[in-house]
């Protein structure tokens, strides 16, 4: 086999997680489980933002990605540390109200006073508009190689949308769209949905790509098991997954996790799950979803496959609280024709 | 009411042979009915594009607050007494200089993009770029002044070659665009910058250039019949501000002339123009002391200047900094070397503040020259070390003819488009453009922070 510098092949699906983080804990697992698969080279986060109008769960959102980064690399090499890619973030003016397990993770404090969970963002200019950060995102992508997650309302992205280009670009970069929301073929209202109608409306809508929704029902079926949280978050003595999750409700609990059904057939959209015929999702004004049925269809749903459900249920255990995988410092550039090989830390820098 | 005075109209040049002299602002130029409303008359606003190359040491540059400028930090100490008159903005980002899967070639990019908008493309021959927005402005008010825009460099204007990891020198070499596919590169030389801002459009050979500067006399004895027939209908105060405004011309001459006489002593077979002052600073002062006075001619009111090209190693022999500056900015966290930068970064803004102070110390009515212009200095990376795109440095002086609130530092949030200044900025020169490179929409220079 031919000698291949490392970055020339196509590095593993990118992925732009959208969600309203803090309001419950299926999308706080959801990003957990992400960082799993990043750790094992199968995804890679590419994008965070929140729907939340809220400074807070964009700090959690921090926190969860500085607890996975690990410690911050020492000596020659933290010279060439590029700083965290920054946390999107809905603004509507108005930020919303703190939730359990906001609290719990972001005012956890030390035996002497010091936040447990460490975030640098503590004011709006910390956060960045999330409509550039999510198109910046894909700009940086190999053609169909990303795909996004949403579980939020789609406030975020419609923004995105309305932008000259980025319908263009999203069909050239994104392969699909996982819609953590909604209940197939039809059911209840749905909270991500009912907070901003009109944005799911237009999403299902316009949206380039081709949309997987995953229901209310999968996730329901396929929770996560609260008896996880004691056992194998242990690893840690603090871990912000764990802390939020026993906040969002009193334990023994196990949750619903449609995000986590969403970015588990992102990552792998082989083998877990079977998906519905194709067709095409419409929003209602109270906030439920309608799928009809159509050849031509765009959309499809998610449906539990009764033999991989344990299978289903341990990766999600396994990535949601696997220990983070401190990787060396990922250099720009490197996934096309024109990569070069990062230099090692004792290099002295090339002239560029 | 009769009409007594004559108004001088606002195009007025004084000519001589080879030599066409603009004007500044005189109070000669208000028509008489509207002179007692001359406080209404506005000047026109200018725009400059002030580019540094490499980055900056970015904890030396932003202050560790936010709002009404008090302190400064290192870099930016020069500027201090001029705080009243900046707004220092942050976390202005230009996506499109990043790699985007472009590989390596970080300083090409940048500049490329810098007031394009635009991912360059990748290419040492078939370069291509965007229209800037300097040029977008230049098309649409171009017409009003003698030139559209001015570019002015003090590096390196080659326009072909590989200057950067397969990137064309078209990109580090040029801020201008007036197509994607041509750059407009910047003048070097301060005779070239003097011959085309006071000369009538003839090209002068270089023998013809030599002959002449063996009895070289000012441009201002060749205007002299119109300015003696000018000033006797001037009163006072617009004949002591003709009388600065020549004296500044003069002055830029006297420099020119010297220059050319000391580079002549030093190496007479040197390969830039013999015009070119070895010292940095004193180069800066003849091109911006011109560039003052396009803008005070209202010659033009659109100017990019390329203080070094990006991805210079041009060493600073006058800081007693042998290393280029390219290969100090990638100081691996060397405190030695981040010195070195450093001290670069300050020399070159200590530069930039006598410029500003001379803009401020020219009349313009109840304002200042400096009031009626936005002055851009930054940068296409901000870590040079680490070839970041993200919270570029950047400063406005100037008041935008009273539409930028200054005297604050105003943070931004994250992956704010630096395009999204660019749209600000040509706003207030009176073009209206809903959509430029990669803008979310324009920022907000006149209230927030």
């Amino acid at each position: 086999m031919p000698f291949q510098f490392p970055g020339q092949g196509k590095p593993p699906i990118g992925i732009v997680f959208d969600s309203d983080l803090g309001n419950g804990i299926d999308d706080a697992l959801a990003l957990a489980m992400l960082y799993g698969f990043e750790g094992k080279n199968e995804a890679r986060l590419i994008s965070t933002s929140t729907t939340k109008s809220s400074i807070r769960a964009a700090a959690f959102c921090d926190a969860l990605a500085k607890f996975y980064a690990g410690p911050p690399p020492q000596g020659a090499i933290a010279a060439f540390q590029r700083p965290a890619p920054p946390i999107g973030m809905a603004d509507n003016g108005k930020m919303a109200e703190d939730t359990p397990v906001l609290k719990a993770v972001l005012e956890k404090k030390t035996p002497d006073g010091k936040p447990v969970y460490s975030t640098s963002i503590l004011k709006l200019n910390d956060t960045a508009d999330a409509t550039a950060l999510i198109r910046n995102a894909f700009t940086a992508q190999n053609d169909e190689n990303c795909l996004v997650v949403l579980a939020g309302p789609a406030t975020n992205l419609v923004k995105v949308l309305d932008y000259p280009g980025n319908a263009d670009l999203i069909k050239r970069k994104v392969r699909f769209l996982v819609v953590a929301a909604g209940s197939y073929p039809d059911g209840r209202p749905d909270f991500n949905i009912k907070t901003d109608v009109a944005a799911a409306k237009r999403l299902f809508a316009e949206w380039p790509t081709p949309i997987v929704a995953a229901g209310a029902e999968v996730g329901a079926v396929l929770p996560f098991p609260g008896s996880a949280i004691e056992k194998d978050f242990a690893w840690s003595p603090d871990h912000p997954i764990a802390d939020a999750y026993r906040a969002f409700q009193a334990m023994p609990y196990d949750a619903p996790a449609p995000a986590m059904a969403a970015m588990l057939y992102a990552v792998h959209p082989d083998g877990y799950f079977k998906l519905s015929d194709p067709g095409t999702i419409g929003v209602l004004d109270d906030g439920r979803t309608k799928f009809t049925p159509s050849p031509e269809g765009r959309h499809r749903y998610l449906v539990v496959d009764a033999a991989q459900k344990a299978k289903v249920i341990q990766t999600y255990v396994e990535m949601a609280s696997a220990k983070p995988t401190v990787r060396a410092p990922r250099f720009r550039g490197g996934q096309k024709k024109n990569a070069v090989e990062p230099p090692k830390a004792t290099d002295p820098p090339k002239k560029q | 009411m009769m009409i007594t005075r004559k108004t001088l109209p606002r195009r007025t040049f004084l000519r001589g042979m080879g030599a066409a002299v603009g004007l500044p602002f005189l109070d000669a130029m208000v028509p008489a009915l509207a002179f007692s409303q001359a406080r209404l008359v506005k000047p026109p606003v200018r725009m400059a594009f002030a580019y540094v190359p490499n980055g900056i040491i970015m904890n030396d540059w932003n202050p560790d607050y936010e709002g009404k400028l008090s302190t400064f930090p290192r870099i930016l100490k020069p500027l201090e007494p001029y705080k009243d008159d900046l707004l220092l903005l942050g976390n202005l980002t230009h996506n499109t200089g990043r790699a985007l899967l472009d590989g390596a070639g970080d300083h090409g990019r940048c500049s490329g993009s810098y007031l394009t908008g635009i991912q360059v493309k990748k290419t040492t021959i078939d370069i291509k770029a965007g229209v800037s927005c300097d040029q977008i402005v230049a098309r649409h008010i171009g017409d009003k002044t003698r030139f559209p825009s001015l570019e002015v460099g003090m590096e390196d204007a080659r326009q072909a070659g590989d200057c950067d990891s397969g990137y064309s020198c078209a990109y580090t070499n040029n801020l201008a665009w007036k197509s994607d596919t041509q750059p407009l590169p910047p003048i070097l030389d301060p005779r070239a910058l003097f011959e085309r801002l006071f000369g009538n459009g003839r090209v002068l050979s270089a023998e013809a250039r030599a002959r002449q500067s063996d009895y070289r006399r000012s441009i201002l004895d060749f205007v002299n019949e119109d300015t003696r027939k000018l000033e006797a209908n001037l009163g006072p105060t617009d004949k002591r501000k003709l009388e600065e405004y020549l004296s500044s011309i003069r002055e830029v001459e006297r420099q020119i002339d010297k220059a050319e006489k000391t580079n002549a002593q030093i190496d007479p077979h040197m390969e830039k123009p013999y015009g070119i002052p070895a010292d940095f600073a004193e180069h800066f002062k003849l091109m911006t002391d011109m560039i003052t006075i396009a803008f005070q001619a209202d010659l033009t009111r659109v100017v990019t200047f390329l203080m070094t090209r990006e991805g210079t190693s041009r060493p600073y022999r006058e800081l007693d900094i042998a290393d280029g500056h390219h290969p100090c900015t990638h100081h691996q966290g060397k405190p030695e070397l981040i010195e070195k930068v450093t001290r670069i970064n300050t020399y070159h803004v200590k530069q930039v503040a006598g410029w500003i102070g001379k803009m401020k110390s020219i009349k313009e009515g109840d304002s200042t020259l400096l009031d009626n212009s936005m002055l851009v200095y930054g940068a296409g990376l901000s870590d040079g070390n680490r070839h970041l795109h993200e919270d570029l440095p950047t400063l406005i002086a100037g008041k935008g003819g009273n539409t930028i609130k200054t005297g604050r530092r105003v943070v931004y949030r994250k992956e704010t488009p630096m395009c999204n200044l660019h749209l600000s900025m040509m706003e207030r020169m009176g073009v209206h453009m809903e959509h430029f490179g990669d803008a979310t929409g324009q920022v907000n220079l006149a209230e927030i922070g």
